[in-house]
C-alpha cells in the first residue's frame, strides 16, 4: 500500500503545474488541476483509512537526505490512527474548499496563483501530519506558516492585508522559536528526532532534570512546554492569539481552510502527537489545560460584541481551539482530536457561509448592515443555521458529542484543575451558543439594514459554492455520530479507534454524574440560543441598553481587552523607538527610511565603512597584504 | 646517473590537456568559426575526463601524485572549463573578443590547476601555480579596449606576483631547513628532527598560508578579487572564481595536511582568524555592493571562508567536505554568473543589481534560475548550497571548532540579506526597462547542467558526499 | 674572511641598487641602475661556483630583458612620466610595515638550524663534473617534469604578449 505517497504528492504536483503553467496556459482553468489533485488525495486518504481501520499502520522512511554520524534527516511517513483522522479532515475540507473557491475567486486576477498556493498549503499540511520525525514536522509547520502568510496577504495591494500577513508571520516566530528549541532539546536528550524511539524512551527520562538558566528544571516539563510554545503560536492561543482575527483579511476560502479547519489545529495535533511526552509532566498538562480554558473564555467574551461577521467566527475558532487544548490538558487527547475533527466541518462551513453572505453583500462584513437575508439566500441560511446548531452543542449534532465528551472527561478526569476547566467550559458553551445565534439572527432575520443598492444586489450564491456548503453541512451534522458515548447507547468508536495512539482517558464518575454534566451543557447551549433570540428577535432594544449600561465592559470587550494596544505599547513601539534612536546615532539622515530594518541597515552602514578600504589603489592593497602578514607573523612568532 | 623513462600513465590527462591546448592554438589559425573551436575544446576536455580515472599512480620520483584527492579536484576543473566555455561562446562575441586564444588560455590555465592538484613537490606546485595564474592574468585583461579589464589584469598580475614572492620565500626557507622540496619528505624530516617548534618553520608555514590565501581570496589577501572580478570579462570572472580557488584549496590541503601535518595546531591558529575575517569581510562588504559582479566577488570571498573551516577541521571528513563544497560551489556560482552573462547584450552592461528589477515579469525562467542559485549561495535547503555548508560546519564541529561554526552561521545569516535582495528585486519590483537576454543553446545547456546539479545534490547529496569521502580515503 | 667580505659587499650593493631602481624619477635611470644590479647578482652566482647561471643572468637579464625595458621606456612620454608622483601618500605606512617584517624575519632567521645532510651535489662533486654539466643532467633527468612545465609557462608568456599587444583593438 505504497499509494499513500500520492496523498501529499498529488497536491505538490498540482502546485508545480499551476505555478509553472498557470499564468500563460491554464489561466482560468487552473482550478481543475488543483481540484483533481486534492480529490485524488482524498480518495487515497479514504483507502488508507480503510486499511488503518483494519489495523495496518505504516512507519517508513522514503529516502534519507542527510546522514552524518548519528544525525539523520530523512523524509519518512508515519500513518497511524491519529494521522489518518487528520488526513481525512485535511483532504475533505481542502477538496470542498477548492471547489467553493472556483465560485468565490471567479474573475480574480491572480486566479492560478491562488490555487497554486492552496495546493502548496495542502501539501505542507499533509507533510506535517504524515511526518514520522520532528524535523519533517517542523518543515511542514513552517511551510503551512509560509503559505498562510502568502494567502493572508493575497490582496497585497491592500495595506491591511499585507500588514495582517506580516503580523501573523511575526507573532508565529515567537512560538516557533520555542518550538525549534524544543526539537533541539529532544535531539540532545534522545539523540534522535524520530517519533518512535523518542516516545519509546520518553518514560526513561521521566525523572530527569536539566539545568536551565541556573535552575534545575524537570526535563520533560521543559520539552513539553517548549513544544507547546509552537502550539500556542500556531493555534492562536493566549497570549499569541492576536494574529488570527487579523488574518481574516485573506480571502474567505483561506480563512475556512487554513484558519479554521486545518492549519490552526496543527497545534492541537502536535500536543496529541507528543502525548507520550506531555503525559509525563503534570505541570505541562496543567499549563495546557488552563491556557486552553482561559483562551476559550476570553475569546468567547470578545465574540459577544463584535460586528464583523468573519471576526466573530475567528474568535469562535480561537475559543474552540481553546476547548481542544483544554481536553488535551486534562489528558483526554482523543476527545481533543474528536473535537478537532467535528469542528473542522462546522467551522469551515460557517466561514464558507460567511463568504457566501459577503459575496451577496458585495464584500460587506458588518452585521449591523445586514438582516433578513433568509429569503434571498435560503441554502446559505439553512446550512449556516445547522452549523450554528452544531457549534452550540444541540444534541444530535456533531458538536454536541465532541463537546460533551470533553466536558465529561474534564469533570471526571484525574486532573487537579479538571473541575475548574469544566466550569469554564460550560460557561463558554453558553457564550458560544449566544454569539453564534446573535450572528444568525442579525444576518438572516429581521429587516435589511443595508443600502438599497446592496438590497437590490442580494442573491443566492452559484451552485459551485452552495454544493460544498451542503456537503460540509452533512459533516457538521453527522461527523459526530462516530463518537456517540456509551451513555447514549453508542459505541464511542472514535475513542476506541484512537486508543492505540492516544491511550484511554481515565474517568471516574457515575452514570448520574455523566447525565448531569450532559444536561448542564445542553441547558447552557439552549439558554444561549434563547437569550440570543430574546435580544435580537424579540426585544432588540435590550442589547443597546445593556451596552450603554455596561459601557465599560462593552468597550473592554469590543476592543478585545486592548491586547493589541498592550503589545503595541510593550513590544512594537519600544522596538521601533530603539531602532529609530540607534539608527539616528550611527547613520545619516538619508537611510532613516529604513527604521524597520534596524539591524540590517546598521550592518549595512558598517559595510560602507569597510568598503572604503577598497580604494582601488594597488599600493594600498599591497600595504594591506603586507600588514596582514606582519600581524600574523607577529602574533605567531613573538609570543 | 642513468636516465630511466618515468611512468607516463599518471600524467596522461595532463599530456592530453597539453596537446589539446596546443592543438586549439594551432586550429585557431585555420578555423574561422570560433564556435567550432569552443566545441573542439569541450570534446577535448571530455577526452581528458575520460582518461582521468585510469591515471591513478605516482611518477617522477613522487613529484606528481595522481590520487583520489587530485582526481576529484580535476573533476571540478573539467567541469569548470566545460561550463565556462559554454557560457563564453555568445558572450565573447558580444564583447568583440572572439579569438581562439581565449579557449587555449582557459585550457592552459586548467592544465596549471591540474598540476597544482597533483603536485607532490613544491617546485611542481609553484610552476603549476604560475602556469595557471599567468593564463588567468591574460584572460582577465582579454577585453583590451576596456580600461576596466586592463586594470583588472594589471592589479591581479602585480598582486599575484607579490604573493608568488611569498610562496617562493617560504619554499626557500623550507628547503634550507629540510633540504628537500618533496612534501612527504618535508613532513618526515620535520618529525624525525623534532623541528615542530622551529620559528623558521613557522615563518615558512605562514608564508605558505599567505600565498595560498591570496589564491583563494581570503581576507586580508583578497584585495585583488573585487577589482579583478569586476573588470574581467564575466565569463572569466566565473572561471576564476571557481578554478583558481579550487586549485588553491587543493594545494592548501595537500601542503598543510601533509608537509605541515605535524604543526597542525599552529597552522590552524593562523587559519582560524583568517577564516573568520574572510567570512566577516566578505559577507558584510557584499551588503553595500551595487554591482552584481562585485557582489559575487565578495560572496566568493565569503565562501572561501566557509570552505576554510573544512581545512581547519583537518580530518578526512573535513577534507571530504571541502571537496563537496567546492564541487557544489562550482555549480551554483557558475550558474549565477551564467544568468549575469545573459543580461549582457549589445550596448547594455547589465551588471547592476538594479538591472534585475522585475526580471520575473519580463523573463520568468531566467529569474527562477537566478532564484535557485541565490538560494543555493545563501544555503537554503533543499538546494545544494545548504548541503555544502552543512557538511563543512558538521566536520568543523566534530573537530571541536563549534564556536567558529557559530560565527560562520551568523555571517551566513547576514549573507541572506544580499543574496535575497537580488531575488527581491527580481520578484517584487516592477521592471523599469525591458532587458534583452542574450541566450544561446550553449548557455542554455550550461544553465540546465548547473540548475539540475544544484537541485539534485541538494535533494540527494549522498552520491557526491560518498564520492568525496572515497576520494580522500587514501589521503 | 675574504669570502665573507665579498659576500657582504655584493649583498649590500644589491640592496642599495634595488632601492635606487625603485626610487628614481626618471625611468631611464632606473633601468640603468637595474643593469648594474643584474651584474652584481651575476657576481653573487659566480661566488657560489655557479658560473653557468651567472652567464645566463648576464645574457638573458642584462642582455635581453633590459634592452626590452629600454625599448619600452623609449616609447613612453618621459616628460609626462616625470610629472607623475613616485609614491602615493601612504608610503610611510608601507615602509613601516616592511621594516617591521624585516625585523621579525631577521630575528627569526637566527634560529635557522642546518641539520640537513649534504646532498649528492656537494662542492667536490660539482668541481669534478663541472657546474654546467651537473645542472644539465639534473634538469633533464630528476627535474625533467618541472622543466617541461616551465616551458609551458614561457609559452603562455609569449601567447599573452601577442594577445594583449598584437591583436587589433576592435573597440566600438
Amino acid at each position: 500500500m505504497n499509494n499513500y505517497l500520492l496523498i501529499p504528492f498529488l497536491p505538490l504536483a498540482a502546485f508545480l503545474i499551476n505555478i509553472l503553467l498557470g499564468r500563460n496556459f491554464l489561466k482560468e482553468k487552473a482550478h481543475w488541476v488543483s481540484i483533481l489533485a486534492v480529490a485524488g488525495s482524498w480518495v487515497v486518504a479514504v483507502m488508507t483509512l480503510v486499511d488503518t481501520m483494519a489495523g495496518k499502520t505504516i512507519n517508513q522512511d522514503l529516502y534519507s537526505w542527510i546522514v552524518s554520524g548519528n544525525f539523520k534527516v530523512s523524509v519518512g511517513f508515519l500513518i497511524d490512527q491519529l494521522t489518518v483522522v487528520m488526513l481525512i479532515v485535511v483532504t475533505t475540507c481542502s477538496t470542498l474548499i477548492h471547489i467553493y473557491s472556483v465560485g468565490y475567486m471567479h474573475g480574480d486576477k491572480g486566479y492560478y496563483r491562488f490555487f497554486a498556493y492552496l495546493s502548496l498549503f495542502t501539501f505542507c499540511m499533509l507533510m506535517l501530519v504524515m511526518a514520522n520525525n520532528f524535523l519533517q514536522l517542523y518543515f511542514g509547520w513552517e511551510g503551512v506558516g509560509l503559505c498562510s502568510y502568502f494567502l493572508i496577504g493575497y490582496y497585497f495591494d491592500k495595506k491591511s492585508a499585507s500588514d495582517a500577513g506580516k503580523k501573523a508571520f511575526i507573532v508565529n516566530r515567537f512560538g516557533d522559536f520555542g518550538f525549534g528549541i524544543g526539537i533541539f532539546m529532544i535531539f540532545l536528550t534522545f539523540g534522535t528526532i524520530y517519533y518512535e524511539p523518542v516516545f519509546a524512551q520518553a518514560g526513561g527520562f521521566a525523572n530527569n532534570t536539566v539545568n536551565f538558566l541556573g535552575y534545575d528544571v524537570h526535563l520533560m516539563t521543559l520539552i513539553a512546554l517548549l513544544l507547546f510554545c509552537g502550539s500556542v503560536g500556531k493555534s492562536a492561543q493566549m497570549p499569541l492569539h492576536v494574529w488570527l482575527p487579523d488574518a481574516m483579511e485573506g480571502p474567505t476560502p483561506v480563512s475556512a481552510l487554513i484558519h479554521a479547519a486545518t492549519m490552526v489545529t496543527a497545534g492541537v495535533f502536535l500536543v496529541a502527537r507528543c502525548s507520550p511526552i506531555f503525559s509525563l509532566s503534570e505541570t505541562a498538562l496543567m499549563v495546557v489545560a488552563l491556557t486552553g480554558a482561559i483562551t476559550s473564555l476570553f475569546a468567547a467574551t470578545i465574540g459577544l460584541v463584535q460586528n464583523d461577521i468573519k471576526r466573530i467566527i475567528a474568535y469562535s475558532t480561537i475559543s474552540q481551539l481553546g476547548y481542544m487544548f483544554l481536553a488535551c490538558g486534562v489528558g483526554a487527547y482523543s476527545a481533543g482530536v474528536f473535537h478537532l475533527y467535528t469542528h473542522a466541518f462546522f467551522k469551515a462551513l460557517l466561514f464558507l457561509c460567511a463568504g457566501s453572505v459577503m459575496h451577496a453583500m458585495a464584500g460587506e462584513l458588518n452585521l449591523q448592515k445586514m438582516g433578513g437575508l433568509k429569503k434571498y439566500m435560503p441554502v446559505t441560511y439553512l446550512t449556516m443555521l445547522l452549523a450554528s446548531l452544531s457549534i452550540a452543542g444541540v444534541p444530535g449534532f456533531a458538536g454536541f458529542f465532541s463537546k460533551d465528551e470533553i466536558l465529561w472527561l474534564a469533570y471526571s478526569g484525574p486532573s487537579p484543575v479538571g473541575k475548574l476547566v469544566w466550569a469554564i467550559g460550560t460557561v463558554v458553551a453558553f457564550l458560544t451558543a449566544f454569539y453564534s445565534f446573535r450572528l444568525i439572527f442579525l444576518t438572516f432575520h429581521g429587516k435589511f439594514r443595508g443600502t438599497h443598492e446592496q438590497e437590490h444586489h442580494l442573491h443566492e450564491s452559484p451552485k459551485v459554492m452552495t454544493i460544498p456548503l451542503i456537503l460540509l453541512c452533512v459533516g457538521a451534522i453527522a461527523s459526530g455520530w462516530v463518537g456517540i458515548p456509551h451513555l447514549l447507547g453508542g459505541g464511542a468508536h472514535f475513542t476506541e479507534f484512537m486508543k492505540p495512539v492516544l491511550g484511554h482517558p481515565e474517568g471516574h464518575g457515575t452514570h448520574s454524574e455523566e447525565w448531569m454534566v450532559m444536561a448542564v451543557s445542553v441547558i447552557a447551549g439552549f439558554s444561549g440560543i434563547g437569550l440570543a433570540a430574546l435580544f435580537y428577535l424579540v426585544r432588540t432594544d435590550i442589547p443597546v441598553k445593556l451596552a450603554a449600561g455596561l459601557s465599560g465592559v462593552h468597550k473592554l470587550l469590543f476592543n478585545k481587552y486592548y491586547v493589541d494596544e498592550f503589545y503595541s505599547f510593550l513590544i512594537v513601539r519600544p522596538a521601533i523607538w530603539t531602532a529609530k534612536n540607534i539608527l539616528i546615532g550611527i547613520t545619516d539622515a538619508k537611510i532613516i527610511e529604513a527604521i524597520v530594518n534596524g539591524v540590517p541597515k546598521a550592518i549595512g552602514g558598517f559595510s560602507q565603512v569597510i568598503r572604503k578600504v577598497q580604494t582601488g589603489f594597488l599600493q594600498h592593497y599591497a600595504t594591506i597584504m603586507a600588514t596582514g602578514i606582519l600581524i600574523i607573523i607577529a602574533l605567531m612568532l613573538l609570543r | 646517473m642513468p636516465f630511466v623513462m618515468p611512468d607516463l600513465r599518471p600524467v596522461l590527462p595532463e599530456i592530453v590537456m597539453t596537446v589539446l591546448a596546443l592543438a586549439i592554438l594551432l586550429a585557431d589559425l585555420v578555423i574561422k568559426r570560433k564556435e567550432t573551436i569552443a566545441f573542439l575544446s569541450i570534446v577535448g576536455v571530455a577526452l581528458v575526463t575520460y582518461v582521468l580515472p585510469g591515471s591513478m599512480g605516482t611518477t617522477f620520483n613522487g613529484m606528481f601524485l595522481s590520487d583520489g584527492y587530485s582526481m576529484f579536484f580535476k573533476l571540478i576543473f573539467m567541469l569548470n572549463v566545460i561550463l565556462t566555455v559554454l557560457i563564453s561562446v555568445k558572450y565573447i562575441v558580444i564583447e568583440k573578443v572572439n579569438f581562439g586564444e581565449y579557449y587555449a588560455l582557459i585550457l592552459f590555465s586548467t592544465l596549471g590547476m591540474m598540476l597544482m592538484a597533483s603536485a607532490g613537490d613544491l617546485i611542481v606546485l609553484y610552476l603549476g601555480l604560475e602556469l595557471m595564474a599567468l593564463s588567468t592574468y591574460i584572460l582577465a585583461g582579454f577585453i583590451r579596449y576596456d580600461i576596466k579589464s586592463n586594470e583588472a589584469a594589471m592589479k591581479y598580475f602585480l598582486l599575484g606576483a607579490f604573493a608568488s614572492a611569498f610562496l617562493l620565500y617560504g619554499t626557500s626557507m623550507i628547503y634550507g631547513l629540510t633540504g628537500t622540496t618533496d612534501l612527504k619528505a618535508i613532513s618526515a624530516y620535520i618529525v624525525a628532527n623534532g623541528l615542530s617548534g622551529n620559528p623558521v618553520l613557522m615563518l615558512s608555514m605562514i608564508l605558505f598560508a599567505v600565498a595560498f590565501s591570496f589564491k583563494i581570496a581570503a581576507v586580508p589577501f583578497h584585495m585583488w578579487a573585487p577589482d579583478a572580478y569586476e573588470g574581467a570579462p564575466t565569463s572569466i570572472t566565473a572561471f576564476m572564481s571557481v578554478g583558481p580557488k579550487a586549485a588553491g584549496f587543493a594545494v592548501l590541503g595537500r601542503v598543510f595536511l601533509i608537509a605541515f601535518g605535524s604543526v597542525k595546531l599552529e597552522w590552524s591558529a593562523v587559519l582560524v582568524p583568517i577564516a573568520i575575517l574572510t567570512m566577516g569581510v566578505g559577507n558584510i562588504v557584499a551588503l553595500s555592493q551595487t554591482n552584481i559582479k562585485r557582489m559575487l566577488a565578495y560572496s566568493s570571498i565569503a565562501h572561501a571562508g566557509y570552505i576554510l573551516l573544512g581545512i581547519i577541521a583537518g580530518t578526512s571528513d573535513g577534507m571530504a567536505s571541502v571537496l563537496t563544497y567546492m564541487l557544489i560551489y562550482a555549480f551554483m556560482n557558475i550558474g549565477a554568473f551564467a544568468v549575469v552573462i545573459m543580461l549582457r547584450s549589445e550596448g547594455f552592461k547589465g551588471d547592476n543589481i538594479t538591472d534585475y528589477e522585475g526580471l520575473s515579469k519580463t523573463h520568468p525562467l531566467a529569474a527562477a534560475l537566478m532564484l535557485v542559485f541565490m538560494f543555493s549561495l545563501t544555503g537554503i535547503p533543499p538546494t545544494a548550497g545548504f548541503m555544502g555548508k552543512f557538511y563543512v560546519f558538521m566536520s568543523a564541529i566534530n573537530a571541536g571548532y563549534t564556536w567558529v561554526v557559530i560565527i560562520a552561521v551568523m555571517f551566513s545569516a547576514i549573507s541572506a540579506y544580499f543574496y535575497l535582495r537580488v531575488v527581491m528585486y527580481m520578484y517584487m519590483k516592477e521592471p523599469k526597462e525591458t532587458v534583452q537576454l542574450s541566450t544561446s543553446p550553449a548557455i542554455g545547456l550550461a544553465l540546465a547542467i548547473t540548475v539540475i546539479a544544484v537541485l539534485f545534490i541538494g535533494i540527494s547529496p549522498s552520491t557526491v558526499v560518498n564520492l568525496a569521502r572515497a576520494a580522500v580515503s587514501g589521503f | 674572511m675574504l669570502a665573507k667580505l665579498f659576500f657582504g659587499y655584493y649583498a649590500a650593493v644589491i640592496i642599495l641598487l634595488s632601492l635606487l631602481v625603485v626610487t628614481r624619477k626618471n625611468p631611464v635611470r632606473s633601468v640603468m641602475w637595474m643593469l648594474l644590479l643584474f651584474f652584481h647578482i651575476a657576481s653573487l652566482y659566480l661566488f657560489l661556483n655557479a658560473e653557468f647561471i651567472a652567464a645566463i643572468q648576464v645574457i638573458v637579464y642584462a642582455g635581453a630583458i633590459l634592452v626590452l625595458f629600454l625599448f619600452v621606456v623609449l616609447l613612453l612620454n618621459l616628460r609626462e612620466e616625470l610629472k607623475v608622483k613616485r609614491f602615493i601618500g601612504s608610503w610611510p605606512a608601507g615602509l613601516f610595515v616592511s621594516a617591521a617584517i624585516l625585523a621579525i624575519v631577521i630575528n627569526v632567521i637566527r634560529s635557522f638550524v642546518l641539520v640537513a645532510p649534504p646532498g649528492r651535489y656537494s662542492i667536490e662533486y660539482i668541481k669534478e663534473a663541472t657546474h654546467t654539466k651537473a645542472l644539465g643532467t639534473i634538469l633533464y633527468t630528476e627535474y625533467l617534469f618541472p622543466f617541461e612545465i616551465a616551458s609551458l609557462v614561457l609559452l603562455i608568456a609569449i601567447i599573452g604578449a601577442i594577445v594583449l599587444a598584437k591583436r587589433k583593438t576592435r573597440s566600438h
